[in-house]
């Protein structure tokens, strides 16, 4: 198959920038692990598809080269790529959702692994405690073979998963009995629940009211983790160096500030804001707590039902500059912080229990 | 969130925002600490904060040298060099 690469995950052979003027240019040393584990699965790399900078925003529209824009709506790369079938599948980094609002838009399907068994190494870190190497793809077979090659334990990333837990993935069992609704997130699901029910699947709704407070939660600790992962970027030791500067500070200073750009500069402000002494116990660490009530609710879902049908987005195209990535990732948020698996097929998004993609891909099998 | 505030946060983190890009930031903020305030309707009360959502079994390994790079390779993306060494503005008096 052949493989596009978002470019969050570092290439040898081709620049990476993460979107970001500050990294124009930039050739890594090596190649992210999926890279390796894709070309001894016989896969190819066709290319690297243009992100939004450090992949936090809705679809790529953040990005140094500007946004892509078709019929006054925002376009993904990635998506655009493997539905013009100029690739068959993409890896994409999913920090805030975007690959999973790109397949929803596009008709593809988005699969979001559980966090941990598919190796992070080489990927440019952004908010490394929730996201994923995620699989964008125009069938769920297409998907599947994807995620055979690239999932795994790998040694050089510390939040890899032991090999028996990446196995899992791959082995566990595809049977599913009941979904629950989130109907806190609203939207119309009814033509995927008639599919679900016509195939023998006991659909339920449940309020799901604490997962609303997914976004709020997971924007902090995303925010937070952003300002420290950028931190790295100085001008001193590689990427962008301004040209006019009188001493160290201002080399740091003008540098950062003429390479970011304007919604990657609020979020460091945001997630410096939450990590400092005034605000660390009552937001940073409220968020941590949240995360726990949020998984743990979760788990209690999944005792009765074997997944969650939510939106993936609130419409099926963004005009630009309409929509607020901080408040449409409410949709996305929810799996993101917990880690678990989720799927888009059919343009509704699945949450599964860790190491259920086998029931996210019947189902997600059942919805394309 | 005030002025001052945000002057102090672009300080910490060495950047100028254009008045402009200051207004957008002080939206933002509000936006947030709006958000934030959903949080608070929820009890953690008795509840552990939860850092990594899955368990991390160990970052611990055997030091052994794997891939190694040579000096001019990890300096092949940096803005300036001389010698061997990364360049910046005297910082010494």
């Amino acid at each position: 198959m052949k493989i596009v690469l978002d470019d969050l995950l570092l290439t040898k052979d081709m620049p990476t920038t993460a979107g970001s003027r500050m990294l124009a240019g930039y050739r890594s040393l090596f190649d992210a692990e999926v890279i390796a584990r894709l070309q001894a699965a016989g896969h190819t790399v066709a290319g690297k598809a243009a992100v939004g900078e450090f992949g936090f925003d809705l679809l790529g529209e953040t990005s140094a080269d500007g946004a892509l824009i078709a019929n006054g709506a925002l376009q993904n790369a990635a998506a655009k790529s493997v539905k013009a079938r100029k690739a068959d599948a993409a890896i994409c980094m999913d920090v805030n959702g975007y690959p999973r609002r790109a397949a929803a838009q596009s008709g593809l399907i988005s699969l979001k692994p559980t966090y941990g068994t598919v190796s992070r190494f080489g990927t440019i870190p952004v908010a490394c405690s929730g996201e994923t190497v995620s699989i964008l793809a125009a069938s769920v077979a297409d998907c599947r073979e994807v995620l055979r090659a690239v999932v795994g334990h790998d040694d050089k990333d510390g939040t890899s998963l032991p090999a028996s837990d990446c196995d899992r993935v791959l082995q566990g069992a595809d049977t599913v009995r009941k979904v629950a609704v989130l109907d806190v997130f609203g939207g119309d699901l009814s033509k995927a629940e008639q599919i679900l029910t016509e195939n023998g699947v006991d659909v339920c709704h449940v309020d799901g009211k604490i997962f609303a407070a997914a976004r709020a939660a997971w924007n902090i600790l995303m925010s937070a983790e952003l300002c420290n992962n950028v931190s790295r970027y100085d001008g001193v030791k590689y990427g962008y160096r301004a040209q006019n500067f009188t001493g160290i500070d201002e080399l740091y200073t003008n540098s950062r500030t003429e390479a970011f750009g304007d919604l990657l500069k609020t979020v460091i402000l945001f997630g410096s804001e939450t990590l400092s002494t005034d605000n660390y116990m009552k937001v940073y660490d409220k968020a941590l707590r949240v995360r726990r009530v949020i998984k743990e609710a979760f788990e209690a879902l999944f005792a009765e039902y074997d997944a969650v049908l939510l939106p993936a987005v609130s419409a099926m195209t963004y005009a630009p500059d309409t929509v607020d990535p901080f408040v449409e990732n409410g949709y996305t948020a929810p799996a993101s912080i917990t880690g678990l698996p989720a799927v888009v097929a059919g343009g509704v998004q699945v949450i599964g229990n860790a190491f259920s993609e086998n029931v996210l891909l019947h189902i997600a099998q059942l919805l394309s | 969130m005030d002025r001052e505030i945000l002057r102090h946060l672009e300080m910490l983190n060495q950047l100028q925002l254009t008045e402009e890009q200051k207004e957008a930031a002080l939206a933002f903020f509000a936006a947030r600490e709006q958000d934030n305030a959903l949080l608070d309707t929820i009890d953690t009360e008795n509840v552990e904060r939860m850092v990594h959502v899955m368990p991390i079994m160990t970052v611990v390994r055997e030091d052994v040298v794997k891939q190694t790079f040579t000096r001019e390779a990890l300096q092949q993306d940096a803005p300036e060099t001389d010698e061997g060494y990364w360049c910046v503005p005297r910082v010494v008096e």
